[in-house]
């Protein structure tokens, strides 16, 4: 018919909600800026170097990937600039940039692109990447000469040499005031200097519906329980390692994280007990990094047993009149 | 409000979990008094518009026919009646595309340039029996007007190990732009209510529960104001998709959950659309066949949007030059609403008894089926689906063909009320890959 041409046919609903993944991933950026800001305010050139070679290899890293997959590159969704942010705040600001770099090769490259692309990564890839580079350590200890050469100076180092505040609570040593704690103290990663500018990021996820509130509350929940039952201050756990952006940014992740109501409180919890052995039982550092990674391999099968009952199934349903009239 | 007068009621509604806050855009047409239609050159009435068995055609090519005569019949429960809606001669039986892209069985009537009336009776309303009212909606040919055109009849013959206590009239609307239901309560509100109190008295129930939502306030006076009847309840429901969906609406009004997979009946209740009513009461009050009815016309992209009293089998494309036509090309015409809705190839289709409005978008929301992505199990679609299932893994195994699977998640259970694809960030044809794996589904349960 004539007017075919003029028509546009295609399946219902012909409403769409304007948010796309592209906006969602950017808005995690934005959430990263106030501690991105803040890293840069403490260690300046440093972290932005670091940021800087985290984002393009990321973006390098996705681009091979897609293209040896023959797929579609997609850089518009922000996911490989957003796992690239999350690598650099993992690190240190006197890391190696080369050990960044893999990390987030492995990231991006093994971690989300081989395991299909995002969507189908069973572990958050940015963790992916920072825990492998912890575990090949020893390798490193070998190859550390052969990178040497590759080392940028960027003058003097001598503000980040002081412990990180998860150390000194792990030595005993006098620890600087919760209150200076949450508003910003350097050491550690990138993303462990502020609590504060991580919350304030936390906030702008709430708002714009990104995330919800069952993982970090159960998460920090179990820490705060478990912390005071070991006759510790369960405020300087909070604020101190990887504890606010794991919370709020990594166990979040809408890929690795259960999508069932109670699968998320299983999840949190399981992921606040975990960090609790590890920082109270093992090495000070990475709790949170491996617990959520352990947790994450359990999503599938939380998911399968915390499934709720679809309308219509919930019980049986009493008919009023049936007294009545029977 | 006034709270004492007889038939109204507080505001005591359960809400249903799930469902989303859809922009209405009904500004369009709601406040358009119902206009009549001019004659068309041509009806088109197809012999199957309701869910059940074929109508058989009663005349043949060259007969002339009256406004109102019985064409097309079967001896099937399950069915209703079709009549001509005005008077002409036919020129052809044959397949002719329908609202659901099919093309079905038709007889096309050439329309006199003269109509008579159409010849009412006056029945007593008070005299009629149980019998004579079910006879009257079966011979009117009466199929829910909201959408699902199910026969009438065989709603108000339910099974009799089924009792029903309550009647529950529809009148939320709850889908974007369409305002046919708003402006029959509006406009309608006696004969709605004798309607209801004649399927009332079909059902002998005590009770009847108006639900409209809060978005059409000034319907629910009008009803209010028209209503004697202190059984006759009110409600008014928090304006929410998918708040129609009979499901939905029986949770929301009564707090009973039908169970999976089962009917109204089940839980002693039956629904009836707003249009329904005041179609049962002109077919038990003037033995009027169900000719015509209000379609809402309404989009952006119609430049004058109203709510016609049309004939059914009219064409869409006299509706839209009845309402000046489309402002801008290219279109998507949805017949329906836009979250169900089907979206047109041919205006040549023509309004059929469940035809609810027609709904015009504009170049810039008529878009083709869109690229999308993996889903990145964002959960927006677990929160808003309002039958609790989930569809991001139901996308994931119907998209992959994994029929047995997507049975386990439940697919079944889906209502296609469209909320998972509208709010899906990856743009997953959500709604579409259910539609699609749910025969391969009753083919593999079957087995």
């Amino acid at each position: 018919m004539s007017d075919t041409e003029k028509l546009v046919v295609s399946s219902s609903p012909h409403l769409k909600d304007e948010r796309t993944v592209s906006t969602a991933m950017r808005d995690v950026f934005i959430a990263l800026m106030p501690i991105t800001l803040v890293a840069i305010y403490f260690y300046q050139i440093y972290a932005v170097f670091l940021v800087a070679v985290c984002l393009i290899t990321a973006v390098l890293t996705e681009l091979l990937f897609r293209k040896m997959l023959n797929k579609k590159p997609a850089l518009h969704d922000w996911s490989a600039l957003l796992t690239g942010l999350f690598v650099a705040l993992l690190f240190t600001a006197t890391s190696p940039w080369w050990k960044a770099a893999i990390a987030t090769f492995i990231a991006v490259g093994i971690a989300k692109e081989l395991m299909g692309g995002l969507g189908w990564n069973r572990f958050n890839p940015a963790l992916f990447g920072r825990v492998s580079l912890i575990i090949l350590a020893p390798l490193f200890a070998y190859v550390d000469g052969w990178f040497a050469p590759l080392a940028v100076n960027l003058g003097s180092v001598d503000v980040f040499t002081q412990a990180t505040p998860l150390a000194m609570l792990h030595m005993g040593v006098e620890m600087p005031s919760i209150g200076q704690l949450f508003l910003a103290y350097p050491g550690g990663a990138l993303s462990e200097v502020s609590p504060l500018a991580l919350l304030i990021g936390a906030a702008y996820l709430f708002y714009r519906g990104h995330i919800n509130w069952r993982i970090p509350v159960s998460i920090l929940a179990t820490v705060v329980v478990l912390t005071l039952i070991a006759g510790q201050n369960p405020l300087y756990h909070l604020f101190t390692g990887g504890m606010m952006i794991g919370a709020f940014f990594m166990a979040t992740d809408w890929v690795s994280s259960p999508f069932t109501d109670k699968g998320k409180l299983i999840f949190g919890v399981g992921i606040g007990i975990l960090i609790v052995v590890f920082r109270l039982g093992l090495s000070p550092t990475e709790g949170v990094a491996f617990a959520i990674l352990i947790m994450n391999a359990f999503v599938p099968l939380i998911e399968r047993k915390t499934s709720r009952p679809q309308f219509g199934k919930i019980k049986a349903v009493p008919v009023p009149m049936a007294e009545n009239k029977g | 409000m006034n709270l004492n007068k007889p038939g109204v009621n507080k505001v005591e509604v359960k809400q249903f979990l799930g469902g989303i806050h859809v922009p209405h855009y009904k500004s369009f047409s709601e406040h358009k008094a119902i206009k009549e239609t001019s004659l068309p050159e041509e009806i088109i009435i197809p012999l199957l518009q309701h869910t059940g068995a074929p109508n058989e055609p009663l005349v043949k090519v060259g007969d002339k026919v009256k406004a109102g005569q019985k064409i097309g019949a079967t001896d099937k429960f399950i069915s209703a009646p079709v009549h001509a809606s005005l008077s002409g001669t036919v020129t052809a039986i044959e397949p002719r595309p329908f609202m659901t892209g099919q093309m079905i069985e038709s007889i096309v009537i050439a329309v006199d340039k003269d109509q008579d009336g159409l010849e009412l009776a006056d029945n007593d309303l008070d005299s009629v029996t149980k019998e004579d009212i079910v006879k009257a909606v079966r011979e009117a040919g009466i199929v829910g007007m909201g959408g699902a055109a199910f026969p009438t009849s065989v709603k108000l013959s339910p099974p009799p190990d089924k009792m029903v206590d309550a009647l529950i009239i529809n009148g939320c609307e709850c889908e974007p732009y369409l305002t046919c239901d708003h402006r029959i309560m509006l406009e309608m509100p006696e004969q709605l209510l004798q309607g209801v109190k004649l399927l009332m008295k079909v059902l002998g129930v005590e009770k009847a529960y108006i639900c409209i939502e809060d978005n059409k306030d000034d319907a629910i006076e009008a009803v209010r104001q028209k209503n004697d009847n202190p059984n006759i309840i009110l409600l008014r429901m928090p304006t929410k998709y998918p708040q129609g969906s009979e499901k939905h609406l029986v949770k929301a009004a009564l707090d009973r959950e039908i169970p999976s997979g089962g009917l109204p009946f089940d839980v002693g209740t039956l629904i009836q659309n707003v249009g329904t009513c005041v179609a049962v009461y002109e077919a038990v009050k003037f033995n009027k066949p169900l000719i015509e009815r209000v379609v809402a016309v309404t989009g952006q992209n119609i430049k004058e949007p109203q709510n016609l009293m049309v004939k059914i089998g009219t064409p869409l494309s006299h509706l839209i030059a009845e309402c000046d036509g489309i402002i801008e090309e290219p279109a998507k015409v949805v017949v329906g609403g836009p979250m169900t809705g089907k979206a047109q190839e041919t205006l040549e289709v023509p309004v059929v008894k469940g035809t609810t409005g027609v709904v015009v978008l504009p170049p810039e929301m008529a878009l083709e089926d869109m690229e999308y992505f993996d889903c990145v199990r964002c959960c927006k679609c677990v929160e808003h689906c309002p039958m609790l299932i989930y569809p991001n893994q139901i996308s994931i195994y119907c998209e992959a063909g994994m029929v047995k699977e997507a049975d386990e998640w439940n697919t079944m259970d889906c209502i296609e009320c469209g909320i998972c694809a509208y709010v899906c960030p990856s743009k997953r044809p959500i709604t579409q890959l259910v539609q699609l794996t749910k025969p391969l589904i009753r083919d593999l349960v079957s087995k």
